[in-house]
């Protein structure tokens, strides 16, 4: 009588013995990889309807970052700013680049210019830009070195687990107050020489919320 | 080549196309991130600065005189202040004393500190020293690129300048002038006496004999 399986299919307990293993750690390094915010959010680069460059405005010419987000010290949201503030300079330079077009129409017509949104956290996380000013983490921490984007992209995933690395240890990450928007200050380098428990200037020890509700109110 | 070892290749060249089409971590995309659990990302509320499709302009005509471009933020309705807002110390907010003129002073709820003074300096270099540069000359960066300014900014050390009253410049900040537009919405009340006090010291410095 012959054989009803054929030879090969010996072999299928140990192929799948191998590869079944193989498979599922694929499955698994492949989703701690990419459904990671550190894949999905970070490098999020959308195009913006104005061509404005960070690295000319911040980085070239210098300007400090609360020239433009006016806001960010005084208040949880870091405004973007209002054509009005582009036509400070925008009225006297460039009067006539075609870039600006938008800008110089929604100075005369109040009709907004569309930024499209890069940072945005979801509607049940709380975030709040004072503390951590005041607290002295500067913007690159969290942005990453603007001054050299000439279109703002996402440089940290602003995920959870990244909000809680910081809290969880946040000396390394703190700076002089003064020194927040300066982008040049490198915490790896600078940061050796400054131990903010010995700063005059401050007059209380950092405490990050770790507890859920710090952050889901 | 056996079969499994076959198998084993096959899948595995898979696997580094799909990474190859996927890309690393933070590669960069145009794409807005992909959340496939939304779970309560987007609730029926509005974020500062948001956009609000109720208020889009086909609705403009109906607007009365309300806001219709489609800001979530609405603009209160002209000729109301809200409550606390509005600027009636004219000594504060104006600059000007009861004979209505700009006085040569701090109004007197500022004292003059130099903790005023280095708060000041700070906030002259974010926000004046672009156009007027860091000692007040009015050869800053920004007016020296990009074909130049239709118009120079004001040398603070002017003469005509030195003369005028402290007050003139919290006036400048507040209303501008000439062609500086006004930064009244950049810099709260406290922080414009701060810059005029931080002027006047760069005046104070350049000038040889009478110090202040
Ligand atoms: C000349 C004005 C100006 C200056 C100075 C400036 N910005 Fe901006 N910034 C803008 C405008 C306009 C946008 C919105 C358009 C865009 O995203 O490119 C923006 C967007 C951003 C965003 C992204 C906002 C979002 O949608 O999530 C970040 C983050 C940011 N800026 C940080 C900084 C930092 C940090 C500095 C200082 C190094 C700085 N900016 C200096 C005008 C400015
Ligand atoms: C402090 C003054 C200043 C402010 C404020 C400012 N800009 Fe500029 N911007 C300049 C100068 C100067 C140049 C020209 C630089 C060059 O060409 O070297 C420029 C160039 C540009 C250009 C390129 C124009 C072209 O034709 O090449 C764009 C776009 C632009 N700015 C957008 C903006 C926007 C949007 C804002 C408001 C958020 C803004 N700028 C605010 C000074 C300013
Ligand atoms: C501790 C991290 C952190 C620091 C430090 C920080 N940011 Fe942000 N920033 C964020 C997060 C998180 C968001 C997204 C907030 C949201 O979606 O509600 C954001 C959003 C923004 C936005 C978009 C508007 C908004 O508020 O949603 C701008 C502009 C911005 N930041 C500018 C700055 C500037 C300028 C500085 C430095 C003076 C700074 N940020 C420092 C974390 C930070
Ligand atoms: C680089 C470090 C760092 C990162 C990243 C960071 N934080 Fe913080 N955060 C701090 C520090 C430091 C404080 C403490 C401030 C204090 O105690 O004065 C703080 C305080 C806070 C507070 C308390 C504010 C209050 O009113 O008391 C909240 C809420 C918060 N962070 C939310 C977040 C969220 C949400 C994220 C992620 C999107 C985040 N933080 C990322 C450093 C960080
Ligand atoms: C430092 C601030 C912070 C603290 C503390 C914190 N969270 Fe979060 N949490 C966040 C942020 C930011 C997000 C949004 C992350 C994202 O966009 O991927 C989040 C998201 C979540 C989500 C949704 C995850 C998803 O992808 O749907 C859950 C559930 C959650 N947090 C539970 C908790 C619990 C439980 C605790 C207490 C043990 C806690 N969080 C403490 C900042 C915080
Ligand atoms: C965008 C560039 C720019 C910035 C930023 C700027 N100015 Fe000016 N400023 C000018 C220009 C241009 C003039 C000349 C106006 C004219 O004569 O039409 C001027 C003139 C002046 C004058 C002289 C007014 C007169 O009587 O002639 C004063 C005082 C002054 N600025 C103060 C300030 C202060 C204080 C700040 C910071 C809050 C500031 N400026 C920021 C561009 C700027």
């Amino acid at each position: 009588m012959p054989a009803i399986f054929p030879r090969w299919t010996n072999k299928i307990p140990l192929a799948i013995g191998v590869l079944a293993p193989l498979a599922l750690a694929g499955a698994v390094g492949g989703i701690w990889y990419y459904f990671s915010p550190k894949f999905t959010d970070a490098g999020y680069r959308p195009r913006q309807p104005v061509p404005f460059s960070h690295k000319l405005h911040a980085g070239d010419m210098g300007m400090d970052c609360r020239y433009c987000h006016n806001t960010v010290e005084r208040a949880a949201h870091a405004a973007i700013p209002p054509a009005q503030t582009c036509m400070n300079c925008h009225s006297l330079v460039k009067t006539e680049s075609p870039k600006l077009k938008l800008v110089r129409d929604s100075y005369t017509t109040d009709e907004p210019i569309p930024w499209v949104r890069v940072h945005q956290l979801p509607d049940y996380a709380f975030f709040d830009h004072r503390p951590h000013l005041a607290a002295g983490v500067g913007c690159s921490s969290c942005h990453g070195r603007i001054d050299q984007m000439t279109i703002v992209e996402m440089d940290q995933p602003l995920s959870m687990g990244w909000c809680l690395d910081c809290h969880r240890d946040p000396e390394p990450s703190l700076r002089p107050r003064d020194q927040i928007t300066n982008m040049l200050w490198d915490p790896a380098v600078d940061g050796k020489n400054y131990d903010a428990a010995k700063d005059p200037s401050r007059t209380r020890q950092v405490n990050p919320p770790e507890h859920c509700s710090g952050c889901h109110r | 080549m056996s079969r499994s070892t076959a198998t084993t290749f096959l899948v595995l060249s898979l696997a580094g196309c799909v990474a190859g089409v996927a890309g690393c971590q933070g590669n960069r995309s145009e794409e807005p991130p992909v959340h496939l659990i939304q779970n309560m990302d987007f609730q029926s509320r509005y974020d500062a600065q948001e956009e609000n499709p109720f208020f889009q302009p086909v609705d403009c005509a109906n607007a009365l005189n309300h806001d219709c471009k489609g800001r979530a933020a609405r603009a209160p309705v002209p000729g109301t202040v809200a409550v606390g807002f509005l600027k009636d110390d004219d000594e504060l907010h104006r600059g000007r004393g009861a004979d209505g003129r700009l006085f040569d002073r701090l109004p007197s709820s500022i004292p003059l500190t130099p903790a005023l003074l280095d708060r000041g300096q700070q906030r002259y270099n974010i926000y004046c020293q672009p156009c007027h540069d860091e000692s007040g000359g009015g050869k800053g960066i920004a007016t020296l690129r990009g074909g130049g300014f239709k118009v120079q900014p004001a040398n603070l050390q002017d003469p005509r300048l030195r003369a005028m009253p402290l007050a003139y410049f919290y006036d400048v900040i507040v209303n501008g002038k000439g062609t500086m537009l006004s930064y009244a919405a950049q810099i709260p009340v406290k922080d414009r006496w701060a810059i005029a006090a931080w002027v006047r010291t760069l005046q104070a410095a350049r000038t040889p004999s009478e110090g202040k």
